[in-house]
């Protein structure tokens, strides 16, 4: 060996050496090969830091008191939630430490994510991979189902593992009209029968672009045929006759289209004060939340449509570099546990529908999930869930936001 | 007497204007703070509620940890930007040097590139460093938007400044930290505050820079404020904004008298 070399290696043993203790539990290869016993073992006394969207304090008391209360009280590990305003936030913190060479002391150890951000994660290495088996609760998930096992047209592939499924509902306000339009053809013939009373956050708004893509699923008549990779020459044809419908619409909507709300927390706002008539979100138990929170008026009523609405999935992802890796698994592993979503299920404490598949909970669980009551103002799950539609693969839906830009929003 | 008189109800009258400006906006923020659902047409809301200020004020929100945080963070970027703008000041204001104005274009930068421009190279410069996700790399990161700011006050003061008086001194025997203490600093003393003022509040207001350097863990009040702007709570906001602005207030206060017209800041030597 060389003397440079071997001063050189000398040089790396020193400046690792502070951070022997955590190699342990940031080396994701050696956790995935170690037993669940030896990893709760490690992960005990440790800490975790969780990035996720802070914008409801429900969500913020179910993850710092009871999550955290349980991991506390069953493993010592401390739990620092992070409120970010936006999920990219934290994906950009990885993205950052990765192009500086930061590979097992990043400061971001869990993202609740989804969509165009898990594909970033996972195209750009971002992502801890492998380890759903180790999780005892993986037994709980049904990977065999497709909307489980991709994440926007994105195959999950053991990269992240799911918290919460969710799927796209309208709200409007009984004490204001009767009737909402129950259909995408329905509610076009409605906004031009309402001037003024509807609108939709722009693309890429998260909730924009899907409301964007429930019109372009209607242009197509039927999902059928745009599912699999992106096809240009279908995507030519649906696309024309979706922007031929937004740009006939824009005159009759709020302001007559001259602006859209840039996010769907402005286009909620806008509804709470009677400037437009109908909100719709990804998320359908927010209608309750929002009323309990003062948000939207108690007469505010949530539905779905009959031709359906888009469903998703949304994850726990534990970034490459997290060194506290093995508290990160600890914390998805009670995530996943059906107490925990027994919990997240309540419609006082949130009201987010299960990832898990209850029929395989503990028998406790199981009557606690069939005694469950909703929200009276949130459309039930089961019954959007006969109308459910699948999601696009990520290609399609950037090059759908793109075309709104375009040729709708420019 | 007659011109006297009218400017004093001038004077009157652009107080009350500043006041209603400054103060107005900020009555519906403590309404929203206490209201459960405040909807158009009501004038006031129909349900109150002390839901907002418990949530703001209990250990989940962590708003009152994040309170002293970003009070030391602040005070501690201020102080910085002390220590480095007055010298820098008296060496703008006071000599001609070859490259002058390329040195103050460099001082202005970071108020003319906006800041998310350069977040990320200069995360990846902290990261080298080993400065992230530490209080301490937050408060080197705010001192690039405050400098600015303290820099041009002080080289504001600086060109007013007649370094005789310092002249004197010394010829009468006084120390260089002598001069310094009886001479030159009261007569540059509204330029500090001033400028620390600003310094104090351009640090207090940091967003984006807090964010990426303290990789979340540094979590400062608009971080926490953002969270809830951004989702539409106007009532949390409401709460956790009055927090936030109370320092900005105080620090107003305390250094009202600095801030008029009639002050050295602006006049620079005019007052001793």
């Amino acid at each position: 060996m060389k003397p440079k070399i071997r001063m050189s290696l000398l040089a790396s043993a020193l400046v690792l050496t502070p951070f022997g203790a955590l190699a342990d539990t940031a080396d994701g290869a050696a956790l995935n090969a170690m037993s669940w016993d030896d990893v709760v073992e490690l992960a005990r006394g440790g800490e975790v830091n969780w990035f996720l969207w802070g914008g409801s304090d429900n969500i913020n008391q179910y993850v710092t008191e009871y999550i955290g209360g349980r991991l506390k009280a069953d493993y010592d590990i401390t739990l620092n939630r992070v409120g970010v305003s936006d999920t990219v936030e934290a994906v950009n913190i990885v993205l950052g430490e990765k192009e500086s060479g930061v590979t097992d002391s990043g400061s971001v150890d869990m993202i609740w994510i989804n969509g165009e951000n898990f594909r970033t994660m996972k195209q750009g290495d971002l992502a801890y991979c492998g380890y759903t088996d180790l999780l005892p609760n993986n037994a709980l998930i049904n990977w065999d189902n497709p909307a489980i096992a991709n994440d926007f047209g994105v195959p999950v592939e053991g990269c992240e593992v799911p918290w919460s499924k969710a799927q796209f509902a309208f709200a409007y306000d009984t004490s204001r009209f009767d009737n909402p339009p129950k259909s995408i053809g329905a509610l076009i013939d409605w906004v031009k029968e309402n001037p003024g009373r509807f609108t939709y956050p722009a693309p890429p708004d998260f909730n924009g672009s899907v409301f964007v893509r429930h019109v372009f699923y209607h242009a197509a008549g039927g999902v059928d045929n745009l599912l699999g990779d992106f096809d240009q020459a279908k995507y030519d044809d649906v696309s024309a006759k979706t922007w031929q419908i937004l740009n006939d619409l824009e005159p009759y909507l709020w302001r007559e289209g001259k602006t859209y709300p840039a996010s769907i927390s402005a286009m909620e706002q806008l509804f709470a004060n009677s400037e437009v008539d109908l909100t719709f979100n990804y998320e359908p138990s927010g209608v309750g939340l929002n009323i309990e929170n003062g948000v939207f008026p108690p007469t505010t009523q949530g539905y779905g449509l009959t031709d359906g609405t888009i469903g998703n999935t949304n994850y726990t992802i534990i970034p490459f570099n997290s060194p506290n890796k093995a508290a990160a698994l600890v914390l998805q592993n009670i995530l996943l546990s059906g107490e925990a979503q027994y919990q997240k299920a309540l419609p006082t404490v949130w009201g987010a529908a299960p990832a898990i598949e209850i029929d395989r909970t503990s028998p406790e669980v199981q009557t606690n999930f069939a005694s469950l009551e909703r929200h009276p103002n949130v459309v039930p799950a089961g019954e959007l869930a006969k109308a459910a539609l699948p999601e696009l693969q990520a290609s399609w839906i950037s090059a759908i936001e793109r075309g709104w830009l375009e040729h709708v929003g420019r | 007497m007659q011109e006297t008189r009218r400017m004093r109800s001038f004077r009157i009258l652009t107080g009350a204007v500043l006041i209603t400006w400054l103060v107005l906006p900020l009555i519906p923020l403590a309404i929203w703070s206490f209201a459960k659902g405040w909807f158009y047409p009501d004038l006031l809301p129909r349900n109150w509620s002390l839901r907002a200020w418990e949530y703001a004020l209990s250990d989940t929100a962590g708003v009152i940890d994040s309170l002293w945080l970003t009070i030391w963070i602040s005070l501690a970027a201020t102080a910085l930007s002390i220590l480095v703008g007055v010298p820098a000041g008296r060496a703008l204001g006071m000599y001609k040097f070859r490259g002058k104005e390329i040195v103050e274009l460099m001082i202005l930068a970071p108020t003319i590139v906006p800041g998310i421009a350069v977040v990320l190279g200069i995360h990846s410069v902290f990261i080298s460093m080993g400065l992230n996700n530490s209080v301490t790399g937050v408060i080197l990161v705010h001192l690039i938007p405050t400098l600015p700011y303290m820099v041009l006050v002080m080289a504001g003061i600086f060109a007013n400044y007649d370094p005789a008086y310092e002249a004197q001194a010394r010829s009468l025997g006084a120390s260089p930290l002598k001069t310094f203490w009886y001479v030159t600093l009261p007569a540059i003393r509204p330029g500090i505050i001033v400028g620390g003022l600003f310094a104090f509040l351009v640090s207090w207001s940091q967003y984006i820079l807090t964010l990426l350097i303290g990789g979340g863990r540094v979590e400062t009040l608009p971080l926490l404020l953002f969270n809830f702007a951004t989702a539409g709570r106007n009532d949390i906001t409401g709460a956790i904004g009055m927090i936030y602005i109370l320092p900005g207030i105080v620090i107003l206060l305390l250094t009202a008298k600095h801030l008029s017209g009639r002050s050295g800041a602006v006049g620079g030597f005019g007052q001793i």
